[in-house]
């Protein structure tokens, strides 16, 4: 069924970084999003960006993805793109509008989509993998549960959604497409944040971890949480038996962590 | 009153007093650990232990496994587990302002989670010369949530609204109740687990309706100042403590030095809900098509195993999501897709099982991060038998053929065939 | 007797014929991208590149080899021949008995095609190509006679009309193949288009001795690879027309073996097809493992993939050059193949399986495997390596390569550093300014990345003074050495190998006698064909003490690993693994060790499931057999101070 010539599917996407060497790339949840954009509408996908556009950046892997154009709202670092989308998308048709989750960028408070429903007056869903159909104005969608499990959900149009790492991978992007796609700028009067201006951002200090503090009520506790052999170092092995005891030791163990029940 | 700990300052006397007539006797009585005057318990070093047959002091360590001394390790033993501290009660009758916590409640149970958020709360409800009163809000069905020790001093609890039950997917209603919440109560902190169970998605919709900016990712509080963390997890974003805060696991420790009154909060009104958003219910998910990278329970095979027929019985009985090594995908027994390592996908599985496989460094990298790892093979000097919480060393047909029986058995719905056959077990053995 | 004038005008119709079907098969050509070649001096070297370089090609196989040269060189000097005898009616003696003899040695080369053909090896292209010694052998005997009956070497009335008439008939059918098909796409189009594409090549370094293996710099501003035919260089199309069939190449495709979808022959024949338009259905040889002949349709205009090849096919190959380095015809495979993957990678954005992962990760950490880009440096965080940032100036830049992450490959690195400190080399490491050398993104068909990692080392070794670089990665090696000089970066590049063994002729570390049982050696591609690099890592092992027995495909036969090109990375299914055929090979030589000097090779070959012979790189071995004893060189610098000291 799909793509679907009749439906209007943007993907507002964000440039992003990646985690080990922070470099500027596409965001890997925004770039599902337009994956499932790609899917839904075919080369009729929408592709908004706020901030300022370069090529180099993570938008040029966005266009590698086959995209032809991607609708640039020029606005600066600072910029509050809030305001910025509400006008914009009150001035369109959109059925659907996708997004990641969190930006891989700044404060990454993932407020976007909310703040967007919140305005425009549509309901979001949040986490899905896919949509799987569109039928009489109203869409089944797929949302992803935490260890591959799926809900099925269904809204009405239009409305706002989040795309989870689980929806289907990003394809690759070409050099070539890349080349091609054009930036399409309009110029907008984007507010500052403010308030952000006024925060201090640090590079990220790795958290403590939580040491397993045994909180004992006695000396012979504290006793033995120090001289406990800690976990993970060398586990059981069962050498002898028969292979009933054998198998009955894993399906102990798989019982007791509750993976089997 | 007879549990309390009361000294005897005779007998202590005649303890230390090595020359009384009556110094054995007392000693033989004591010579179990006692509490000392705060409640800590005590172990007098010198009563330890037993005179041998050349006239020298013995101390048995062996735990009362020989004959010796057996009565007294056994006997503290058993003292100390049964002692189960009463913790004081906090109790808040007139709160000046109250802190909000929006459970995530998965599977009913507070998740660790959960009690670290209100862990956060009672910091903040604390912090000042004001007295404030942490409000556990869960909606949904809540089992064994014991949100006297987890440290909620009142508790908003709603199975469901207007007939719609909150255990689904229905943030529109859980957001009328926090907006009923918040129009009684008026919080000065909503706190929120920052997490994929519905807390991050459920604050981001409270703060987007109150105009509130949140907090996001915060993972060091106080009443003024947060850190939150930013993107990629590469920044940390200094900023004045807002309203509404998303937090991130282990922000704070859990309560557990105070019990709490939990006393229901009955709110007084909810307007009307229209829902936008249908719940269809939860998908049947086929655990063999679980994406390796999410599934939580994975049976791996490699190059031990004969009978693939077998294993993938084994797997569906157990509802087992298939993995597999190199190997087995080379060999063409298993789909590339199902590759685990660092040249397949890495999978964080919180049980791990394999079978046949040998644990090629590539392999072991990639299940660096499950929890239980366990381990059937031939050859007990294997890395994976190393890397393994369980290894069960023999032969992978013999063995997985017991564990189908079982997992049958189990399925059969009948538990007690699976208690038979441990029986029949230890008869064998 | 029959007309005077008939067999003049067969004779020129044939070759009218010829002339009309060459022009038309030049336009074929003329189809593809334009490629600047000089002419003349092309045509001038054609003899020389075909009598000296091809058969020095040809000449590994002894009979075949003596087959061609009887039956070109007889057919080449009766064609000669017959123009003045036949058309222009020249009636000599000098004349004659040349051409008889001419005919007769292509005869004879003739029957050795024949006898061939009779039971020929499955490499070898059947269809047309069983007719063609019939062919030859017709063309010879019926020139032969007519020759010899129309001149006066007879007495006059010997011959019947009957037997000429039947004559002719094998005239018109030997110039029917041997010249109208020459120039109408028949067997004998090798012939003609061989002699072009020699004339014509694109690597015309290869010629003479030398080598040229590095691939041609890509302007990412023009055509990004080739999706169709005519996006070929002309010379290429050339060069696919050159194709015998003779089937070496698919002898030696590791790909082919592992019944992977790929046969280099069908490969350059699916080309053909294309350049020429229409379908593979006369296609008579080898089909790719496990596809079927007759699905292949394309024109010069129509997308290759999924019209001629099939994507996989050409993600098969793990560019090790087995197929170029046995081409009798040196056409260029690995050219081909890496142009269209541009396509699939730049344009289509198809890398199949991990390949996009791969390429990711070189884009945004500048390293295959994604790991933290400052995290080089980890593997050697106990051997205080002098960096070159610090010393500004070093004798050798040890380039470390992507090595650096994998744990198997650390092991060749740390031993490669106890070799380098026990011979007090003065030498430094990148660290972390390195990058991965861009070989794999090649290879992939990222250009893009390609240049942009090449600029970035090419730029950071700008930086700093050194008089060579030393790496263990043959690929990087590779790379380094012959394809960033299209840069602006031409470095003195050496692999370790070839270093150590410097190191010990000069006498800068003693080695013991390797202890173990038989070791055989395994050349890398990417440092034998590539680089012609055999003797070193022989020597060292000679030095070790170490006879080595060597495995029956070795030097540059070598099978590959399976580990080039990307091939891991694509992971295109077969029936077996390259690498267990390559250990395989290792154990009909009851090898005990298999000595390497690549760390893809270690990491391929120890995939194979035990028991298999132990893999060592040549790094690993010296470093073991390594005299520890430093006195030569300590007492060697500290005697003269004493002295001093004493005085």
């Amino acid at each position: 069924m799909w793509p679907d010539s009749d439906l209007k599917v943007a993907s507002l996407v964000s440039n992003g970084q990646h985690p080990k060497s922070g470099r500027s790339r596409r965001a890997s949840q925004d770039a599902r999003a337009v994956e499932l954009a790609l899917k839904m509408t075919g080369r009729a996908a929408r592709v908004i960006h706020v901030g300022t556009g370069h090529r180099d950046s993570g938008l040029g892997q966005y266009l590698g993805m086959g995209l032809p154009e991607i609708t640039l709202l020029n606005a600066d670092e600072n910029a509050d793109a809030v305001p910025v989308l509400v006008d914009h998308l009150k001035g369109t048709d959109l059925d659907i509008v996708l997004t990641g989750i969190h930006a891989e960028q700044g404060e990454a408070s993932g407020m976007v989509p909310y703040l967007l429903a919140e305005h425009l007056g549509w309901p979001l869903v949040s986490h899905i993998a896919d949509i799987q159909k569109v039928e009489g104005g109203k869409a089944e969608v797929l949302q992803a549960l935490p260890r591959g499990q799926r809900r099925l959900l269904r809204v009405p149009l239009p409305f706002i959604a989040t795309v989870d790492n689980a929806a289907a991978e990003a394809r690759q992007y070409a050099f070539g497409a890349a080349r091609r796609g054009k930036l399409v700028d309009e110029v907008i009067d984007a507010p500052v944040d403010q308030a952000r201006l006024e925060w201090e951002s640090h590079p990220a200090k790795p958290r403590p971890k939580r040491l397993h503090v045994a909180k004992a009520k006695s000396a012979a506790d504290r006793f033995k949480a120090a001289t406990a052999k800690p976990q993970g170092q060398g586990g059981s092995v069962l050498r002898d038996g028969t292979d009933l005891e054998k198998a009955t030791a894993i399906m102990d163990l798989l019982i007791s962590e509750g993976v089997v029940r | 009153m007879s549990e309390a700990p009361r000294r005897d300052p005779r007998a202590e006397w005649i303890l230390r007093n090595r020359l009384h007539p009556e110094h054995d006797v007392l000693v033989a009585a004591h010579s179990g650990p006692t509490r000392g005057p705060t409640g800590l318990l005590r172990k007098n070093p010198h009563a330890v232990g037993f005179i041998g047959p050349q006239g020298i002091k013995r101390i048995d360590r062996s735990a009362g496994l020989s004959g010796g001394a057996s009565g007294l390790s056994s006997g503290a033993r058993g003292r100390s587990a049964s002692t189960e501290v009463e913790l004081p009660l906090h109790r808040v009758e007139h709160p000046d302002f109250y802190v909000a916590v929006v459970v995530d409640l998965v599977a009913g149970r507070l998740s660790s989670h959960d009690r670290d958020i209100l862990g956060q709360a009672r910091i903040l409800a604390k912090g000042s010369e004001e007295q404030g009163a942490v409000v556990a809000v869960a909606l949904g069905e809540a089992r064994e949530a014991n949100f006297e020790a987890a440290g909620a001093d009142r508790l908003v609890s709603l199975t469901e609204l207007q007939g719609q039950s909150l255990s689904g997917y229905c943030p529109e209603h859980k957001l009328a109740v926090l907006e009923a919440v918040e129009a009684e109560l008026s919080p000065r902190f909503w706190l929120f687990p920052d997490s994929i169970h519905g807390g991050a998605d459920l604050g981001s919709r409270l703060a987007a309706r109150l105009g509130e900016r949140p907090a996001v990712h915060a993972w060091k509080v106080d009443a003024q100042q947060t850190v939150c963390r930013g993107g990629s997890q590469l920044t940390d974003w200094h900023r004045p403590t807002a309203r509404v805060l998303l937090l991130a696991e282990e922000c704070a420790l859990p309560v557990d030095e105070t019990r709490h009154e939990a006393r229901p909060i009955e709110l007084a009104s909810i307007p009307e809900v229209s829902a936008l958003i249908e719940d269809l219910g939860q998908v049947d998910v086929d655990p063999s098509k679980i994406a390796l990278g999410e599934a939580e329970f994975i049976l791996s095979a490699g190059n031990g195993i004969r009978d693939w027929d077998q294993f993938h019985a084994v797997a569906t009985a157990l509802g087992a999501t298939e993995g597999a090594s190199r190997v087995a995908v080379d060999d063409g027994h298993m789909p590339r897709n199902r590759q685990v390592g660092a040249t397949g996908t890495w999978v964080t599985a919180r049980v791990y099982v394999a079978i046949g496989i040998s644990g090629a460094i590539q392999h072991l990298q990639g299940i660096g991060q499950c929890d239980k790892v366990v381990a059937i093979n031939l050859d007990d000097s294997c890395d994976m038998i190393k890397r393994a919480d369980l290894s069960v060393i023999g032969d992978s047909q013999a063995i997985l053929g017991e564990l189908l029986r079982l997992a049958e058995a189990r399925q059969g719905g009948t538990g007690d065939a699976a208690i038979d056959l441990t029986e029949e077990a230890r008869h064998v053995a | 007797m029959l007309p005077e004038w008939l067999l003049p005008a067969l004779v020129i119709t044939a070759l009218g014929l010829f002339a009309i079907g060459a022009l038309r098969r030049i336009l074929l050509w003329r189809a593809g991208r334009p490629e600047p070649v000089s002419l003349i001096a092309g045509l001038m070297a054609m003899p020389r590149r075909y009598l000296v370089d091809l058969h020095h090609v040809v000449a590994r196989d002894k009979v075949m080899s003596n087959t061609h040269v009887a039956t070109a060189g007889g057919f080449v000097l009766s064609m000669l021949l017959i123009i003045p005898v036949h058309v222009f009616g020249l009636d000599s003696r000098w004349l004659t008995i040349p051409l008889l003899a001419a005919t007769v040695i292509m005869f004879t080369g003739a029957v050795f095609v024949y006898r061939r053909r009779r039971n020929p090896p499955a490499r070898l292209s059947k269809g047309p190509w069983m007719r063609l010694p019939k062919s030859l052998l017709t063309f010879s005997v019926s020139f032969f006679l007519l020759t010899l009956l129309a001149s006066d070497l007879l007495p006059e009335n010997f011959g019947h009309w009957v037997l000429t008439g039947v004559l002719l008939i094998g005239v018109t059918l030997g110039l029917a193949e041997l010249l109208f098909g020459m120039g109408w796409g028949g067997p004998m189009k090798h012939a003609f288009a061989g002699a072009l594409h020699l004339a014509f090549h694109r690597r015309p370094e290869r010629f003479g001795g030398g080598r040229s293996t590095g691939l041609k710099p890509v302007d990412l501003d023009g055509m990004l690879g080739v999706a169709k035919p005519s996006d070929f260089k002309w010379n290429q199309l050339l060069g696919f027309d050159a194709c015998v069939q003779c089937g070496r190449c698919e002898a030696v495709c590791p790909a082919f073996a592992a019944g992977q979808p790929l046969n280099p022959k069908k490969l350059i024949q699916d080309m053909v097809v294309g350049l020429a338009g229409g379908s593979d259905a006369h296609y008579a040889g080898s089909p790719y493992p496990g596809r079927d002949v007759g699905q292949a349709q394309g024109n010069p205009h129509q997308p290759i993939v999924d019209g001629l090849v099939s994507a996989e096919t050409l993600w098969s190959c793990t560019t090790c050059r087995a197929c170029v380095e046995e081409c009798p015809m040196m056409i260029e495979h690995v050219d081909a193949i890496v142009d269209m993957r541009r396509h699939l990678t730049l344009e289509r954005g198809e890398t199949p399986n991990k390949g996009a992962e791969v390429l990711d990760n070189l884009i945004a950490t500048d390293n295959p495997g994604g790991y933290e880009p400052n995290s080089r440096m980890n593997w050697a965080a106990d051997l205080a390596l002098p960096l070159m940032a610090d010393k500004q100036e070093a004798e050798v830049l040890f380039w470390v390569s992507d090595g650096c992450f994998d744990m198997r490959s650390q092991r060749i690195l740390r031993a490669f550093v106890k070799i380098l400190k026990a011979a007090n080399v003065d030498f430094a490491v990148l660290g972390n300014e390195e990058c991965d050398s861009g070989d794999v993104a090649r290879r992939l068909g990222d250009d893009a990345t390609f240049q942009t990692l090449a600029r970035h080392n090419i730029a950071t070794l700008s930086k700093y003074r050194f008089t060579r670089i030393v790496t263990t990665d043959p690929h990087a090696f590779h790379v380094l050495k012959n394809e960033y000089g299209d840069f602006g970066g031409h470095y003195d590049v050496m692999h370790h190998s070839t270093f150590i063994n410097e190191l010990v002729e000069q006498g800068r570390i003693n080695l013991d006698r390797f202890k173990g049982g038989t070791v055989t050696y395994h050349d890398p591609c990417y440092l034998g064909r590539y680089n012609g690099e055999y003797e070193s890592p022989r020597a060292l092992l000679a030095a070790l003490g170490i006879q080595v027995s060597e495995m029956e495909r070795s030097g540059y036969r070598s099978r590959c690993c399976g580990g080039g090109g990307g091939a891991p990375i694509t992971d295109i299914p077969g029936e077996h693994r390259i690498a267990d055929m390559r250990v395989d090979d290792a154990r009909k030589v009851e090898a005990e060790t298999i000595a390497v000097a690549c760390q893809q090779c270690t990491a391929m070959l120890e995939g194979v499931v035990e028991p298999r012979p132990e893999i060592r790189d040549l790094a690993e071995l010296v470093a073991d057999g390594l005299v520890v004893d430093a006195t030569p060189a300590s007492t060697a610098t500290a005697g003269p101070s004493l002295a001093e000291e004493v005085h």
